[in-house]
């Protein structure tokens, strides 16, 4: 077997990495809006809770969450009396969603608080809303100051979803080392080298997206503050 | 027009401002002069509850609110009448020129795009700024960047005006383009309350006075009264301090 005869093979299970993907990308947003919303606005018991989940889906390890879910979720099932649906697939998409989650409401709260505080007071003295005043002036505002962050999480995101195989899915991952194994691990670098290849684009592709709407925004006008610059600057390495 | 009374507010344990009273008439220019941290943009800030006092009252024509059970409705009713300029501009930096003016007119008094559009061209004209309409604030001087503030401000009719140091930003030289914004203004008959370390400006716009200090009116008066035979030893310092200042 050759190189050219094994990418087919491997480019077969790659909407099943892009649906894990996509999935964790969209379940992720929600549940860090909501985190963030909760740990910004300080409701009592709701946001210590809230604290929590940010906290286990970053600091345990990727491959730790993968295996809590895929032992756990079934548990949790049977505990409330129905049968146990848990492919290996959808407790990857519930563990990365969370994971993702967790770890993209640490970019959202500090980008929600870097906009200035007189942003706030000039919508609410114009009688905005707290609404109209998200949607209109600090939402944007916030994006802008997310985005970097944001870059970063989807790509730590398409990174990890190669861990899935620890649970079975059946990802290029796991199918490139089926490949090896059916081949007697001759082709070894060959397979990883085309699956870095893989990779690589498709961290090149959410970049240029993200980076895409970084230009593209409004608040990044070539005199651009300082100070906001440095805030970025922060905002991307935490 | 307005009235406020007994105004009570702290930050933690600091007493910021001790049971202010002011109440001030319909076409009235007030000038809010005094030394700094003595609560002059927290007590702006009460009259839209952008700062929450702890006790008081406010009576805005027929609106009546007493700050211990503040009313989410007369909160908007005063917001919906009162227009604020900031000395930090708060221009929506997401927003151009023309964006930021329309937006409170679009968004909050629900008028169409091109009524919006109108009224915004006709108060950026006022304030010299057409040329710049669809720039972004990130592209705009911070003379710019206060004149669009006003004209945001304007934009939305209010009854009051409310000035908190619209000029303290500014380097010395884009001083003069805004102050000749606020004259205007207040020359046009529109109830204004303006807190301002620009002695000689407030003398020649304001037909009122008043002093704060240490979270209290402390002296509240004709311009002559004030700056021609200050009635306390504190103004009469804080006066010849801001003096040398200039
Ligand atoms: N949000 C805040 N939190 C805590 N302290 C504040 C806050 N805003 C103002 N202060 C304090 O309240 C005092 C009065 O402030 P301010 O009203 O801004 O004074 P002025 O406008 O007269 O200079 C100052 O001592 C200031 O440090
Ligand atoms: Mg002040």
């Amino acid at each position: 077997m050759d190189v050219s005869a094994m990418i087919p093979e491997l480019l077969s299970a790659l909407p099943l990495t892009l649906a894990i993907t996509f999935t964790a990308l969209i379940a992720g947003f929600c549940l860090a809006l909501l985190a963030t919303t909760l740990r910004v606005h300080r409701v009592p018991v709701i946001s210590h809770l809230a604290d929590l989940y940010v906290s286990y889906a970053r600091s345990v390890p990727v491959v730790l969450q993968l295996f809590v879910a895929f032992y756990g979720l079934p548990l949790l099932v049977v505990l409330f009396g129905s049968e146990d649906f848990f492919s290996p697939t959808i407790a990857a998409m519930v563990a990365l969603s969370f994971y993702h989650g967790g770890y993209l409401s640490e970019v959202l709260r500090p980008a929600y608080l870097a906009v200035d505080r007189g942003q706030h007071d000039a919508a609410d003295s114009l009688g905005y809303t707290f609404r109209q005043k998200i949607t209109r002036v600090v939402g944007p505002q916030a994006v802008h100051f997310a985005l970097p962050g944001y870059g970063n999480s989807v790509i730590y995101l398409i990174h990890n979803v190669a861990l899935v195989m620890y649970i079975g899915a059946a990802d290029v991952m796991a199918t490139a080392h089926l490949i090896m194994e059916r081949d007697y691990n001759q082709y070894q670098f060959e397979t990883y080298l085309v699956l870095a290849v893989i990779y690589s684009v498709m961290c090149l592709i959410a970049w240029l997206i993200v980076r895409f709407f970084e230009l593209r925004s409004p608040m990044q006008a070539p005199e651009a503050t300082a100070k906001a610059q440095i805030k970025n600057a922060l905002i991307a390495s935490a | 027009m307005l009235e406020l009374k007994d105004i009570r507010l702290s930050y933690g344990t600091t007493q910021v401002l001790n049971g202010v009273n002011l109440s001030v008439k319909r076409g009235d220019v007030v000038s809010i002069i005094g030394p700094s941290g003595t609560g002059k943009t927290t007590l702006l800030k009460c009259i839209n509850y952008l700062a929450r006092p702890s006790s008081g009252t406010i009576a805005f024509d027929q609106i009546q609110m007493d700050y211990q059970r503040a009313d989410k409705n007369a909160v908007q009713a005063i917001r919906l009448r009162t227009a604020m300029v900031f000395q930090q501009f708060n221009v929506f930096k997401n927003m151009t020129v023309i964006q930021n003016v329309m937006d409170p007119l679009v968004v909050v008094q629900r008028k169409s795009k091109e009524e919006a559009q109108e009224i915004a061209l006709r108060e950026l004209d006022r304030v010299g700024l057409s040329s710049k309409r669809d720039s972004y604030p990130s592209q705009l001087s911070g003379g710019q960047l206060q004149r669009t503030g006003i004209a945001r401000a304007l934009a939305v009719r209010p009854d009051v005006m409310l000035f908190d140091e619209p000029t303290s930003s500014l380097d010395p030289e884009l001083v003069g383009e805004v102050l000749k914004v606020i004259r205007d203004v207040t020359s046009s008959g529109i109830t204004s309350l303006l807190v301002t370390h620009e002695m000689q400006f407030a003398k020649s716009i304001s037909n009122r006075i008043v002093f704060m200090d240490r979270g209290v009116v402390a002296a509240d008066g004709s311009p002559a009264e004030i700056f021609d035979s200050p009635s306390s030893p504190r103004l009469a310092q804080f006066l010849s301090s801001e003096h040398s200042l200039q």
